[in-house]
C-alpha cells in the first residue's frame, strides 16, 4: 500500500499539538494535492518539496500523490512540515523504510536545492513532541541546539535532505561519519553559550552578560566596562531603593521626571540586579523568543530576565501578540519573567495600555483569532516611565516649561486609572544638583550588592508565601493582605496620620503595606515594622500630587 | 372581657399569630395598632377568622363611630383570609435562612416601641447579624435615588467610618444614597441593615440581588411585610418610619425638594431622634432638600462621621470616636495617635533629619542623610515618617520644611 505517515508539530501559541502527514500515491493525473486547511505559506510547500526532492538527486513520483494534514480542522501555517511532507512522499515512494520515518518527528524548511533551514518555534514543538510520546526529532542544524534543551529527546541535526534521507534509510556518507549529527536533550551542546539577550523592537542586539555569580562571569564577557550598573545612577538614592524594591517583590513602577533625570537609564538597569531565571522560567522564556523568532543565533536557552522597551508607536498587536498569519507573541509575552519598559507611557495609544489590563491581571494574554485562541505567558514586570508634560522642557527660570497645570495633569492622566491601580510604586525623579552628586557618592552600591539582596528577599518571599498561588509580594491581592499579613501593630502610625491627612488614599495605604514587606524583606524581619512601613510611605509620598 | 388583659397564649402560637397577622394587614394600620394594644395577636387572629369583634376595652369599639371603623378594618383584613397560608406554611416561610421576630423576643428591638401604635407588628429578617445588639449604635443614611456622584462618595466614606468605628448603618434598598451607604459599610466589614417594602426574600430593586446577598451575609435584611410580598409605591412611605426608628439618629446625604428621603426625617424629628443633614453645593437640586431640613427643622450639619458620633454618643463616652480595632484593623492607629504630633515626640533619628533640613528651600535624599550622619535606609524611613506626620513635604528639589 503506498500510503506513508509521518508527524510534525502545529504550534498554537506556545503550545504545539501533533500533527500527521499522510503521503498518498496512486493511479491518476500526475501531481500533488494538500489537504487540511493549509495556508498560503504551506500550499507553496508543494514546488518548493517537489524541487527539493528533484535537487537532491531523489525521484520525484510521477503519479498522483495527495497529502493530508490531520486533524484537518486546525489551520497550519507556515513552511513549517516542509520536511515532514517530503519525508512522507519518499516513504510513500519506498525510497525510505516507512517504518523508519513513524518514529521520528520533523521540522523544517526546504530550500529548492534541498537544503535543510530553521524554523521558528522549535523548543515549544520539541516539547510537545516528547509530551506525545516521540523520543527522536529531526531539526535543521541551526535549531538543533535549541532542540536539545528538552530532556529526554534525541535531536538529528541534519543540513539538508539528503542527510535526513541518509540518516533514515541508515547509510553512511562517504567520509565514514554518521549523515546526521546526533545529540542528546537535556545537556549544554558544547559550542552553546548562555547569554543574556537585551534587545529592542528595533531588532539591535547587545549581548552583555549580568556577571552575578561565578558560574556566569567565567564566559566571555566581551564588555564588563559598558555593562550597565545600579551604582552610576547618582545623585538618585530614592530612584536607587525603588528599584531595589521593585525588583525583590516585582511591584510595577512608574517612573516620573523631567527629561535627563535618569528614567530611561534606570529602567535599564532593573535586570541588572533581578536574579536569573530557574531552569523551568527560562524554558518558558526561550520557548516564547523562539516561537518569536527573536532567539539569537547559537544561543540556547535565555536564563538573564528579558528587558523589553517597545517604541511608543507600538500598536496593540505588537504589545500583546497577534498577527493575522501566524500568531505571535507581543512585547509584553516577550518579557515574561522579566521588565516591560514603556518609556514616555503617556505618548502610547489608549487601546494599546488598557490592553495591558489583561496580561496585568491574569500573567497571560490570550489571542484569538479564526479557528484558534492563542495563549501565551505573560507575567513581566511593568516599568512606566512619563514626563510631567507635554513639551518635555526642564522647569526653570527662563525658557523653561510653559505648560498649564491643565495641560500637565492631562497629559498624566492619560494613563488609565485601572493601569495605575496595578502600580505599587511611584517615583519621581528631580535633576540633580552637584550637591546631591557629592553625597550621594558615600551611598551608591553597586548592581552586583543589590542583586544579592534582592535574591535573598525573593527567597525569603516565597519561602512566605508557600502554600499560596503567588511568589512575589506584589502578585498578593489587597485584601489578603489585610486578612493574613498585617504588618506589626501599631506600625501604621505615619501613614494612618498621612490618611487622615489626605496625603494618600485607603487604596494607597495597601501598596504602601505591600511594600512594606517587601523592605522588610529586604532588610531581612519576619514582619514589616515601624520603620519598613514608614520607609514605604517615603517611597509613596515622594510624588507630588 | 376586661381590656387591659396580661395574655396566657403560649408564645409560639403568639408569634404565628402575628405572623398571620403580617399577611392580612398592611403595617401600621391604626385599627390593628389599637387592637393589639389591647389583645393578644392571637384573639385578633381569631377575631379575624370568626368576623366579630374582640370584646370591648377603653378606645376600642366603645362608642358607635369607632365601632364602624373597626367592622371596616375587620372586612378589610378578611378580603386577604383566604389567600392567608396554614400555620405549617407560615411556620415554613422561615427557610431559607428567613427567622421572624416579635415584640418581647429577645432580638427585638426597643427602640421600635417607640412607634407605639405603628409599632411593627412583627419583622421579618434575613441575614446573620443580631438586631437588637446592631441597633444599639446604628444611624439611619437615607438620601436620593438619583444620587450624584458627590453624594455616593460621602455616603460610602461616612458609612465606612461609622462601621469601622463600629456603629450600624441602616437604609433602604434603593439605588443611590442606600446602596452607597451599604457598599461603604460592607467595605468596612462592618454591620449594615437594610429595611425593604416587600419581602425579604424579593430583591426589589433587581439589580440590587447582589447586594442584598452580601448584606444578609454580614448583616441584616429586614421587612414588615412577609416573604413573597412585592413592593407597592405607598409601602416604601410606611417602611420609613422602621428606617428612622432603629437609628439613634438619621442623616440625610443627598435629597430632592420631594425625596421620599425627607419623609423618613420626619419620621425621626417626630420620634425625638437627633436629625442630621450633609450639606451640598448650593447650587445643586440633589441637595435642596437638605439644606432645607437645615434651615426650617433645624438638622444639623454634619460633614463626617466624627460629627455624627459626637452628636449620638451618650455623654461621657470618650472613646467613641476612637475606631474598634480587630486584628484585621492592624493599620487603624493605636489610641493616642489621634493627636497630631510634635517635634518632642519624635524619635532621635527623625529628629535629626528634620533638623538637617535646610530652613529654606529643599535639599535631595542624600544631601539630608549626610547632613544628618545617617544611612540611606535610616534617612528613607524617617523622611516617610516626617511627611506623614506632615513635618515634611515633596518639593521640586527633594524635600522641604512643611510651612504649617
Amino acid at each position: 500500500m503506498p500510503l506513508a505517515r509521518t508527524y510534525s508539530v502545529a504550534l498554537i501559541g506556545v503550545n504545539g499539538q501533533v500533527v500527521e502527514v499522510e503521503a498518498d500515491i496512486t493511479n491518476g493525473l500526475v501531481g500533488m494535492i494538500l489537504v487540511g486547511l493549509p495556508d498560503t505559506a504551506l500550499r507553496e510547500a508543494r514546488d518548493r518539496i517537489r524541487a527539493a526532492i528533484a535537487n537532491s538527486g531523489e525521484e520525484w513520483p510521477l503519479r498522483k500523490i495527495t497529502v493530508g494534514l490531520s486533524p484537518a480542522s486546525l489551520p497550519k501555517r507556515g513552511s513549517w512540515f516542509d520536511l515532514a511532507i517530503a519525508i512522507g512522499i519518499l516513504a510513500a515512494a519506498a525510497k525510505v523504510p516507512r517504518a523508519a520515518v513513524e518514529e521520528v518527528m520533523f521540522f523544517g524548511e526546504l530550500g529548492l536545492d534541498g537544503q535543510l533551514r530553521p524554523v521558528r518555534g522549535v523548543l515549544p514543538a520539541v516539547a510537545a513532541a516528547v509530551d506525545a510520546g516521540f523520543g527522536t526529532v529531526m531539526v535543521a542544524e541551526q535549531n538543533a541546539a535549541e532542540a536539545a534543551l528538552v530532556p529526554g529527546v534525541r535531536v538529528i541535526a541534519a543540513c539538508s535532505l539528503t542527510a535526513a534521507a541518509d540518516w533514515l534509510r541508515g547509510t553512511p556518507v562517504c567520509d565514514g561519519s554518521q549523515a546526521a549529527a546526533e545529540y542528546e536533550g537535556g545537556h549544554e551542546l558544547p559550542d552553546s553559550r548562555v547569554r543574556g539577550v537585551r534587545r529592542s523592537v528595533s531588532g539591535a542586539v547587545s549581548d552583555s552578560s549580568a556577571v552575578l555569580d561565578g558560574r556566569i562571569s567565567r564566559m566571555a564577557v566581551p564588555d564588563v566596562a559598558a555593562a550597565p550598573d545600579l551604582a552610576e545612577l547618582l545623585g538618585q538614592p530614592t530612584a536607587r531603593r525603588a528599584a531595589e524594591v521593585c525588583a525583590a517583590g516585582g511591584h510595577h513602577l512608574s517612573l516620573l521626571g523631567p527629561p535627563g533625570a535618569g528614567k530611561t537609564m534606570l529602567a535599564e538597569r532593573i535586570p541588572t540586579i533581578l536574579p536569573r531565571l530557574d531552569t523551568a522560567a527560562a524554558l518558558e522564556v526561550t520557548a516564547i523568543h523562539s516561537v518569536a523568532g527573536t532567539l539569537p543565533p547559537q544561543v540556547s536557552l535565555l536564563t538573564d530576565p528579558p528587558f523589553l522597551a517597545p517604541h511608543h508607536t507600538a500598536t496593540k498587536a505588537a504589545i500583546v501578540g497577534g498577527g493575522s498569519g501566524i500568531i505571535l507573541p507581543g512585547s509584553a509575552s516577550l518579557a515574561h519573567r522579566g521588565v516591560l519598559f514603556l518609556d514616555e507611557a503617556p505618548e502610547f495609544a489608549n487601546d494599546v495600555l488598557d490592553a495591558l489590563r489583561q496580561p496585568l491581571e491574569a500573567g497571560e494574554v490570550v489571542v484569538a483569532r479564526l479557528g484558534v485562541i492563542a495563549t501565551f505567558p505573560a507575567k513581566f514586570t511593568l516599568v512606566l516611565a512619563a514626563n510631567p508634560c507635554p513639551c518635555a522642557k526642564v522647569a526653570g527660570p527662563q525658557d523653561g516649561c510653559r505648560c498649564s497645570p491643565a495641560a500637565r495633569r492631562r497629559y498624566q492622566g492619560r494613563i488609565s486609572g485601572p493601569l495605575l491601580d496595578r502600580i505599587d510604586l511611584k517615583i519621581e525623579l528631580e535633576p540633580v544638583g552637584r550637591r546631591e552628586l557629592l553625597s550621594d557618592r558615600t551611598f551608591a552600591e553597586s548592581s552586583r550588592t543589590v542583586a544579592l539582596r534582592v535574591i535573598q528577599a525573593r527567597e525569603r518571599a516565597a519561602h512566605r508565601l508557600r502554600g499560596t498561588p503567588w511568589i512575589l509580594n506584589a502578585e498578593i491581592p489587597g485584601s489578603e493582605l489585610r486578612r493574613t499579613w498585617p504588618p506589626m501593630p501599631g506600625s501604621l502610625a505615619a501613614v494612618e496620620r498621612a490618611l487622615e491627612r489626605g496625603l494618600i488614599s485607603a487604596r494607597g495605604v495597601v501598596k504602601v503595606i505591600r511594600v512594606a514587606w517587601t523592605i522588610a524583606d529586604l532588610a531581612g524581619r519576619p514582619r514589616p515594622t515601624r520603620d519598613d512601613c514608614d520607609a514605604a510611605l517615603g517611597l509613596w509620598l515622594g510624588v507630588r500630587r | 372581657m376586661s381590656g387591659a388583659r396580661v395574655s396566657r397564649v403560649p408564645l409560639d402560637e403568639e408569634k404565628l399569630a402575628r405572623a398571620a397577622l403580617t399577611y392580612l394587614a398592611e403595617p401600621a394600620d391604626p385599627a390593628l395598632g389599637a387592637l393589639l394594644a389591647i389583645c393578644s395577636p392571637a384573639e385578633v387572629l381569631a377575631a379575624i377568622k370568626a368576623d366579630m369583634l374582640p370584646g370591648t376595652g377603653p378606645g376600642c369599639g366603645d362608642t358607635p363611630a369607632s365601632r364602624a371603623a373597626l367592622h371596616r378594618a375587620l372586612s378589610r383584613w378578611r378580603t386577604r383570609l383566604p389567600s392567608l397560608p396554614d400555620d405549617e406554611e407560615i411556620a415554613g416561610a422561615r427557610r431559607g435562612g428567613i427567622r421572624l421576630t416579635c415584640p418581647g423576643d429577645a432580638e427585638w428591638p426597643c427602640a421600635l416601641d417607640q412607634l407605639a401604635q405603628a409599632r411593627p407588628y412583627a419583622l421579618w429578617l434575613r441575614g446573620n447579624a443580631d438586631l437588637r445588639f446592631a441597633c444599639s449604635r446604628s444611624v439611619s443614611m437615607v438620601g436620593s435615588r438619583a444620587a450624584t456622584g458627590y453624594g455616593g462618595h460621602v455616603a460610602g466614606e461616612m458609612a465606612a467610618d461609622l462601621g469601622e468605628r463600629g456603629w450600624t448603618v441602616v437604609s433602604g434598598g434603593a439605588y443611590g444614597i442606600d446602596a452607597a451607604a451599604h457598599r461603604g459599610a460592607l467595605a468596612a466589614e462592618a454591620v449594615t441593615i437594610a429595611v425593604l417594602a416587600c419581602g425579604v426574600d424579593y430583591p426589589y430593586p433587581a439589580g440590587h440581588a447582589d447586594l442584598f446577598a452580601a448584606i444578609a451575609a454580614q448583616g441584616l435584611v429586614v421587612s414588615e411585610w412577609p416573604p413573597g410580598r412585592h413592593p407597592a409605591r405607598m409601602r416604601f412611605l410606611v417602611r420609613n418610619r422602621v428606617i428612622a426608628a432603629l437609628g439613634c439618629g438619621t442623616v440625610i446625604v443627598e435629597a430632592g425638594e420631594r425625596s421620599g428621603a425627607l419623609n423618613t426625617a420626619r419620621h425621626a424629628a417626630d420620634l425625638g431622634k437627633p436629625l442630621m443633614a450633609v450639606p451640598g453645593p448650593v447650587t445643586s437640586v440633589q441637595s435642596a432638600g437638605c439644606h432645607r431640613i437645615i434651615r426650617e427643622w433645624g438638622a444639623n450639619c454634619v460633614t463626617r462621621a466624627a460629627d455624627i458620633i459626637e452628636l449620638l454618643s451618650p455623654l461621657g463616652i470618650s472613646d467613641a470616636l476612637a475606631p474598634v480595632g480587630g486584628p484585621d484593623r492592624a493599620w487603624r492607629p493605636d489610641p493616642g495617635a489621634d493627636r497630631a504630633p510634635s517635634r518632642d515626640d519624635l524619635d532621635p533619628d527623625s529628629a535629626r533629619v528634620l533638623d538637617a533640613l535646610p530652613a529654606r528651600g529643599g535639599a535631595g535624599t542624600s544631601t539630608i542623610a549626610v547632613e544628618a550622619g545617617v544611612d540611606l535606609d535610616t534617612v528613607l524611613r524617617c523622611l516617610g515618617r516626617l511627611a506623614g506626620h506632615g513635618f515634611i513635604e515633596r518639593c521640586d528639589r527633594g524635600w522641604r520644611l512643611r510651612r504649617s
